[in-house]
């Protein structure tokens, strides 16, 4: 037999993985691994840490992201001719007299639907209204809607578009600016597209009473949807599935800018080829330039630089630190609106039912544009909606529009909140595995070291300190629910006074718990509080991620630093910290939480509950684990 | 070349021979009626007949052997020989685009209004081949003749309403059964393809006579539109095929809403250059008004509150005009429809998997009416039966529905039919609703096309009359509810797709890896050498 040479290749394994036995090799390597990750996972975490908020200081970051682009081909925006004219805009003049004689004719909500009604009957369009009263415990609003639907000729009507308007312009949020050129513009444009038959799909035009309480209603009623406290007229007429939505608001003399609002209730938010359709439109079809929300942008437009003096002068010099100004501020926009889950205005209550929706705001200013820019404007975005063959789908569900035409996909923006979500996941795990080993004195003579022995983990009364906290929460949601106590406010605080009591008694009745060789129960607390804290940060990351980044930024460090050790008197002034971190914002601001609450009853916002029932609980583990042992 | 030439004038002689002699057999009539509606707009329904007298269906049981010979001069042989091929006795075909406005517009003259395709035929049984088989033949060959996607008419759609159809014509007595097969096809279009094939079977095609006003350009950019082809059997006349186009036009949409005023050049860009010989009456009748107005030309008479211009003797060219002398209005309110009930139909939810179909049925008259209401659905969407609920006011009640038939889907192949006998009180709106559930499709039944939801078709609402307790339906007053979309949960079959199933892998392999860490614990155990050879026994021992 011939020896034969080793080849060029197994030579190189061997160089490289060494001799020996493999398996014995492999075990090695990873138990190596696991040390190296065991004994380096306080430097780990803070490297966790700290990439990830440094990463959520870096999304405004003028490199980050990429341009929008259309994904949908059938699309085609800013392709047709359009032929909304002069003619057009002194209709909607006159519709403008007659809606201001309304507003100042102390018209009551239904005698103003029941003039919107006679108004698109007049146009020959099917119309109707539709009266709703929600009864919530917060604050009950009423109203009347008009609607009206244009059935387009040889099709069937299954699909269909909406135009709306609402009574109240989102000016301050709904306070009372009457969106009158918004509404008047409704009117004309119903009787300017009535001449044309190249409609695809039905268009329904919505006149929706109040702010966002009226739009809420006619959508529910559209969609069969039940609503708890909602008493509403069904709908005399109906047409198809709504695809998209687009929602007029107008309400000064003339605008500089139109502004786009997309986003929606609980973190929704529209397809992106919407926005970009309007945005490309609006530039090259009507001339308008198009910004985010009401900002404008000082470089667009100097006048705006008032805007940002708080600014050091040399910082805002820089190209690259304006721009990241500019940007910062539309995130943080967005991140207000989508975190709270209110949305930004009345289409926002569209995208609950699948339908791609946004607002377009005509910014209040003297000048130059009107009634024929944002005609234009539409009539050609109506077009666009009107070639879709199928639902918008091509393009991002999931983005952060940093400025017009700018955006970062889910990828640049997601893993900064993961990331802090893993750190809190390992420091968790960490304490799990410390609440489970304990280091004592080497009993055996030959061997005098310190050695690790198992200790058990206080596991059950752990879940039931834990569940307590969440059932509180929920006594807290309901006492909030109620009419009696959210008109007795004073009453609030009381279940945390029994969750406190609860604590202390906790506190000075440990003999009772503690077992030998058993773990503290604050440890054991601790790591569980932490790893569900992680979870539902991640869980929550996908669904919305502004308040999965808001959740990240809150709970990310303090969580990490409870601690049961120090003084009694330093543990109890640790533990109200944290009570005040869980509801402090019940003191501080008594409106918001009535907001909050009127949110959920009427527009079904999740906000109020999670708070309740999954914050203030966790934030709350974390005091009690400072207080226990 | 002279030869030819001597063999041409006999020829020609023959051929008008046999016209002459055809005459007799064959019967050709059209007729145009137009009609302003409530809103301004103008029905307008052309109507072709064509009667082969003492003409009979074929008898099944002859299906094996050979046909005998047809001579039609007259009568459209494409068509006959599809009927006789497959011993079809009576057979409906409409295409319609558009939805038909009943409140307003009232009862259309042609009754098959409802959106899309439909097609049902009455089939005597006892040939060799099954009537299924035969109904399958017809179809296609339908969908050849007339261009449309009738073959995708198939057993995920054909269903067996027994109870709410009546044959039109009569049925021979040849003692044997005869059963309808229907079907619809909401997604189904009517366009310029499909009328070429239908002024085919025309005997002046559209070069003379009423037929020349089927401008394509026009009848197509209508509101709504709609051809329909009808064979039935006369038991003391023959076989009848009616050829009709229906449409709605609107001359308002060019003047901004004020002025109806409308002429066939108007309408149709047309006017009637020449009469169709072989038209035995050829006619356009016009509805006149209740406001003042004036008709051009003079009419040849007054017919039941309509004008009649008899074509073939009138000055050619014809264009009828109607002018009114005030501007237009839309009404505030409309008049009562004139339809015994008002129907609404949707289907609620947004989500994917599951809905509710409610109907809202009025009944516009002063006295109880009985209807039947047939629902036809395709198994992708599956009703919850105990889950129907009649409320009138908002009032659960439970005496409106009565004699309730069921065929449960089959997944995958045979659509639900649903007919139940409705009674409903004077002047109340009846809500019914029903839990629906939405299938999951295979990812092959999806079609590859642009994915905009499934068409589903429109409710028939057939009023019946009680003869001696049997209840019988009055098919020629049936009216269609609108069709309905129904979202199924689609996958992306683009790129998020990829994305799901990397991800998918990615995390099944990071959870096996952690899950490994977690639950097994390596350690190297150095073996001495005694230690080794006692292992080895003991796995030899074992």
């Amino acid at each position: 037999m011939e020896h034969k040479q080793p080849s060029l290749l197994t030579r190189l394994k061997h160089k490289i993985r060494g001799s020996g036995d493999v398996n014995t090799k492999r075990v090695q390597r990873r138990l190596a691994l696991k040390r190296t990750l065991t004994d380096k996972l306080p430097k780990i975490i803070f490297c966790l840490f700290a990439t990830g908020y440094l990463w959520m200081l870096l999304i405004p970051f003028p490199h980050l992201g990429r341009t929008t682009y259309i994904d949908e081909n059938a699309l085609q925006p800013s392709q047709v001719n359009t032929y909304w004219d002069w003619a057009d805009v002194h209709i909607a003049d006159q519709y403008l007299g007659l809606l201001e004689q309304i507003r100042d004719g102390n018209y009551t909500s239904k005698e103003r639907a029941e003039w919107l009604n006679m108004e698109f009957l007049k146009l020959g369009l099917t119309s109707s209204t539709q009266s709703y009263t929600f009864l919530s415990p917060v604050t009950g609003v009423n109203g009347t809607n008009a609607y009206a639907i244009l059935p387009s000729a040889r099709h069937s009507g299954t699909e269909a578009m909406v135009i709306s308007a609402s009574w109240l312009s989102r000016v301050d949020e709904g306070a009372g600016t009457v969106n009158i050129r918004g509404v008047s513009f409704v009117i004309a444009l119903a009787r300017f597209l009535k001449r044309y038959s190249y409609w695809a799909k039905d268009i329904i035009f919505v006149v929706s009473d109040g702010y966002l309480d009226g739009m809420q209603a006619w959508l529910g009623a559209y969609h069969g949807i039940q609503q708890k406290g909602l008493e509403r007229e069904p709908l005399q007429h109906s047409s198809g599935v709504i695809w998209t939505a687009l929602n007029i608001d107008y309400p000064g003399h003339s605008f500089s800018n139109l502004g786009i609002f997309f986003e929606g209730i609980n973190g929704r938010l529209p397809n992106q080829d919407l926005i970009n359709s309007l945005e490309r439109i609006a530039r090259y079809t009507a001339g308008v330039p198009v910004t985010l929300y009401d900002h404008i942008d000082p470089r667009e437009n100097s006048l705006v630089n008032v805007e940002y003096a708080w600014v050091p002068r040399f910082l805002y010099s820089n190209p690259i630190i304006k721009a990241y100004i500019i940007r910062a501020r539309n995130i943080l926009r967005q991140l207000k609106y989508q975190a709270t889950g209110r949305g930004s205005g009345v289409h926002g209550l569209f995208h609950q039912h699948r339908i791609d929706a946004i607002t377009i705001f005509g910014l209040p200013a003297q000048g130059p544009h009107g009634f024929h820019a944002i005609g234009k404007t539409v009539e050609s975005t109506l077009r666009t909606m009107n070639n879709l063959l199928e639902r918008l789908h091509a393009s991002f569900f999931f983005y952060i529009m940093a400025e017009r035409g700018w955006f970062l996909k889910i990828g640049h923006y997601l893993p900064s909140a993961i990331l802090i979500s893993v750190a809190m996941m390992f420091q968790g795990l960490r304490k799990w595995v410390d609440a489970g080993w304990i280091e004592v004195d080497g009993t055996e003579k030959s061997d005098p070291s310190r050695v690790w022995v198992r200790r058990t983990r206080p596991v059950l009364p752990v879940l039931a300190i834990m569940i307590l906290t969440h059932m509180s929460g929920l006594v807290l949601f309901v006492s909030l629910s109620s009419t009696w106590l959210s008109t007795n406010t004073y009453w609030l605080a009381y279940p945390f006074l029994v969750l406190f009591a609860a604590g202390i008694y906790v506190l000075f009745s440990k003999q009772t718990f503690a077992r030998p060789n058993e773990a503290p129960l604050s440890l054991t607390l601790k790591a569980l509080n932490l790893c569900f804290a992680s979870t539902v940060i991640s869980i929550i990351a996908v669904l919305n991620f502004s308040l999965s980044a808001s959740l990240a930024i809150i709970l990310g460090i303090p969580l990490s630093v409870s601690s049961s050790k120090g003084s009694t008197l330093s543990r109890l002034v640790r533990y109200l910290t944290y009570t005040y971190l869980s509801i402090g914002w019940r003191l501080h601001a008594p409106a918001l939480a009535k907001q909050l609450l009127w949110n959920w009853h009427v527009l079904g916002v999740w906000l109020a509950p999670f708070v309740c029932i999954v914050y203030v609980p966790i934030v709350m583990q974390a005091g009690i684990s400072c207080i226990i042992d | 070349m002279p030869p030819l030439r001597v063999f041409l004038w006999p020829l020609t002689l023959l051929h008008l021979l046999t016209v002459a002699l055809a005459a007799n057999t064959e019967t050709f009539n059209e007729r145009l009626s137009l009609n302003s509606l409530q809103d301004g707009k103008v029905a307008a329904k052309f109507t072709f007949t064509t009667l082969l007298k003492d003409g009979k269906p074929r008898d099944p049981r002859l299906l094996e052997r050979e046909d005998e010979s047809q001579h039609f001069t007259i009568f459209p042989l494409a068509l006959g020989q599809i009927l006789r091929q497959y011993g079809v006795t009576e057979l409906h075909l409409n295409l319609n685009a558009g939805k038909w406005n009943y409140d307003v517009w009232g009862s259309p003259e042609e009754k098959g209004v409802g959106t899309g395709g439909e097609l049902w035929a009455w089939l005597a049984d006892g040939a060799n081949t099954s009537i299924d088989e035969r109904w399958k033949g017809l179809r296609n060959a339908l969908a050849g003749l007339f261009c449309a996607s009738l073959g995708s008419l198939d057993e995920l759609r054909t269903t067996i309403p027994s109870r709410a159809f009546s044959p039109e014509g009569s049925l021979p007595h040849w003692d044997l059964p005869h059963h309808i097969r229907h079907g619809s096809l909401p997604s189904e279009n009517v366009c310029t393809e499909n009328l070429t094939p239908f002024l085919k079977l025309l005997p002046c095609k559209s070069l003379s006579g009423i037929a020349s006003l089927l401008n394509p350009h026009r009848l197509f950019d209508a509101d709504w539109h709609g051809m329909g082809v009808h064979v039935l059997w006369r038991e003391d006349e023959g076989i009848e095929v009616r050829l009709t186009f229906q449409s709605v036009f609107d001359p308002l949409r060019f003047s901004n809403g004020r002025i109806q005023d409308w002429s066939l050049k108007s309408l149709f860009n047309r006017q009637v250059e020449r009469a169709c010989p072989v038209a035995e009456s050829s006619e356009i009748l016009v509805g006149l008004p209740h406001a003042i107005y004036s008709i051009k030309p003079e009419p040849s008479s007054i017919r039941h509150k309509s004008a009649v211009f008899d074509v073939n003797t009138l000055e050619k060219p014809l264009d009828v005009s109607l002018h009114w002398r005030n501007p237009f209005q839309y009404p505030l309110v409309y008049a009562t429809p004139s339809t015994p009930i008002s129907i609404r139909r949707t289907l609620t939810g947004s989500s994917q998997a599951w809905g509710q179909l409610s109907v809202a049925v009025t009944n516009n008259r002063e006295d109880p009416l009985s209807i039947i209401y047939l629902e036809t659905m395709p198994w992708l969407v599956q009703f919850f039966l105990h889950t129907l609920e009649t409320r009138i006011d908002g009032a659960l009640v439970d005496n409106v529905i009565s004699n309730l038939t069921y065929t449960l889907p089959i997944p995958h192949s045979r659509p639900t039919t649903l007919q139940m006998l409705l009674t409903l009180p004077p002047k109340k709106t009846v809500y019914l609703t029903m839990e629906v559930t939405k299938a999951f499709l295979r990812y092959t039944e999806h079609p590859p096309d642009a994915e905009r939801g499934w068409d589903l078709p429109p409710a028939i609402f057939t009023p019946v009359r009680f003869d001696n307790d049997t209840v019988v339906p009055l098919s020629d007053e049936r009216m269609y509810s609108s069709v309905l979309l129904a979202d199924l949960a689609t996958p992306d079959f683009s790129m998020p797709y990829n994305v799901i199933m990397f991800t998918c892998s990615l995390i099944a392999f990071v959870f096996g890896t952690i899950h490994n860490a977690l639950t097994r614990k390596l350690v190297v155990v150095p073996l001495t050498d005694d230690k080794a050879k006692e292992n080895e026994k003991n796995t030899e021992g074992s």
